[in-house]
């Protein structure tokens, strides 16, 4: 089974919230976790882009490609690109992948690639 | 409320301290109690971010009490990320205010070298948000690099706009004593020449070395006080007049428009509108340039200037030392440094020498009313202030 990224819907008055927080940032009217688990579409446009070459630890690479992307349904996401020469308004496609190994931890989250 | 003034200021340089966290947050509040000649205060505030993660002491406040052997006044450490340091004034302010103490000391303090840069690194990127940001290897630097290529690609900021903030602002530096740089730069070498990009090499492209604050250990001091003590001393009168303070998003891709700062506007609107006074009425500003693109978009949000015009301002040289509107006189973030918790007590002590007219080489003529803007995390939580000269 594919794993997903989820956004969370409101009960109450349906707003979609990413990443998840307590309390509706709309109708403040939810009761505690009343959420619905939404997967995230795939698709969505490059918003901005960095190369970070000043790395945290964990990370082995020469460079670590992060965007922010605003998806199909208007959600926006931060993510890692693995893109060549990214540009503002780009098409991008995202996959769920192992982004982080801390220990032995392993964190999955979005990685986008050029459409 | 009453009115509270600004009757002692102590700062230690900002560099790689050897010394233990406590006595680097002691001893600029040794300085601030000689300069106001008091021999004890109500109450103490310690601004600090990192002592539990990096200098295995929480609870600084309690220790830094006893080392100044204050006991038994009570003590309070205060941590709002790198806005630590205003949050603390403000908390001082509010003590004052409401009649509860007379004299109440605000120290910040960090020591973020007592580690290696990794580790400084995952500590600052303890601020993002735990599982939209942080697994990906978000660390500060990368959301201000992201921020940046918004604001290039949507106002025409260029990485040339952002040197000469860094160049600016280093060279204030070289005239504070307790800057951490002491290092001329120039924008030939940083951006024009053959061996620009070995002498500032992309951070997170397109923020550049010189475009990011340095890592330092620091600690500065203010003492707060009520009207009746502030008017016994022999000092001009320094009245703390305007706190604002606002939050935002935790992520920034949940940022509304993602070229602002609302944080920033809202705590700027909130402290002018405290202390009676429009943007155009301030005379000098310390602005929060951990990257050089803050300095150029704070200086919009707070109202100096237009929307997307701060780079221009810049260009004509309205923000340096001898312009219209001076900001960073000390050398800001980028040149006087960055020890996190201290920040904000730091950029109050600078305004506060300007007021009083004591600040030498890099005075601020006629300096009467000052501003400071710290910015907590990535602008989600932002607290502004703003210092009136009364005689």
């Amino acid at each position: 089974m594919a794993r997903e990224i989820y956004a969370y819907k409101c009960r109450k008055c349906g707003h979609l919230h990413y990443p998840y927080r307590m309390v509706c940032k709309n109708c403040r009217a939810n009761e505690h976790n009343e959420f619905d688990p939404v997967p995230l579409p795939k698709k969505g446009k490059l918003l901005t882009f960095i190369h970070l070459y000043s790395l945290p630890p964990d990370f082995e690479v020469p460079k670590l490609g992060l965007g922010i992307i605003e998806l199909e349904n208007g959600i926006k996401i931060t993510g890692q690109i693995k893109i060549l020469d990214p540009k503002i308004g780009m098409a991008v496609k995202g996959e769920v992948e192992i982004v982080r190994r801390e220990g032995y931890d392993e964190h999955y989250g979005m990685v986008f690639y050029q459409v | 409320m009453r009115q509270v003034y600004v009757i002692g200021i102590g700062i230690t340089t900002f560099a790689r301290l050897e010394y233990p966290l406590c006595e680097i947050a002691a001893y600029p509040a040794m300085m601030a109690m000689k300069d106001c000649g008091l021999s004890g205060v109500d109450h103490l505030y310690v601004a600090n971010m990192g002592g539990g993660r990096v200098n295995h002491q929480t609870g600084l406040a309690s220790a830094v009490v006893d080392s100044l052997s204050l006991t038994p006044a009570g003590a309070e450490t205060i941590e709002n990320g790198p806005a630590s340091g205003a949050s603390a004034i403000k908390q001082g302010f509010l003590a004052v205010a409401s009649g509860l103490h007379d004299v109440v000391m605000v120290i910040g303090a960090e020591r973020m070298r007592e580690v290696n840069n990794l580790e400084v690194t995952d500590f600052i990127a303890t601020l993002t948000h735990p599982l939209a940001e942080y697994i990906y290897g978000v660390t500060l630097p990368s959301l201000a690099g992201m921020f940046t290529r918004l604001y290039m690609d949507k106002y025409g900021v260029t990485a040339r706009h952002l040197a000469m903030v860094a160049v600016k602002n280093q060279n204030n530096a070289l005239l504070n004593d307790f800057a951490h740089l002491h290092q001329e730069i120039t924008i030939e070498g940083i951006i024009d020449s053959p061996e620009a990009l070995t002498n500032n090499p992309y951070v997170a492209e397109p923020l550049r070395f010189f475009d990011c604050c340095p890592v330092s250990d620091g600690g500065a001091c203010v003492i707060l006080a009520s009207g009746d003590v502030a008017k016994r001393l022999d000092k001009p009168l320094v009245r703390l007049a305007g706190l604002g303070q606002a939050t935002d998003t935790h992520t920034i891709h949940e940022r509304q428009e993602p070229t602002d700062l609302l944080a920033v506007r809202r705590a700027a609107g909130q402290t002018f509108q405290m202390a009676g006074i429009k943007p155009a009425d301030v005379d000098v500003a310390e602005l929060h340039d951990a990257f050089t693109i803050l300095e150029i978009v704070e200086s919009e949000e707070v109202g100096f200037f237009n929307k997307g015009e701060g780079h221009l301002a810049l260009e004509r040289g309205e923000t340096s030392l001898t312009g219209e509107l001076p900001i960073n006189p000390s050398g800001g973030l980028k040149g006087r440094g960055h020890p996190v918790g201290a920040t904000g007590v730091a950029q109050a002590h600078e305004i506060v020498l300007q007021l009083r007219g004591d600040a030498g080489r890099r005075q601020v003529m006629d300096a009467r009313i000052g501003f400071t803007c710290n910015f907590g995390g990535f602008g989600n939580n932002v607290v502004c202030l703003t210092f009136i000269r009364e005689s």
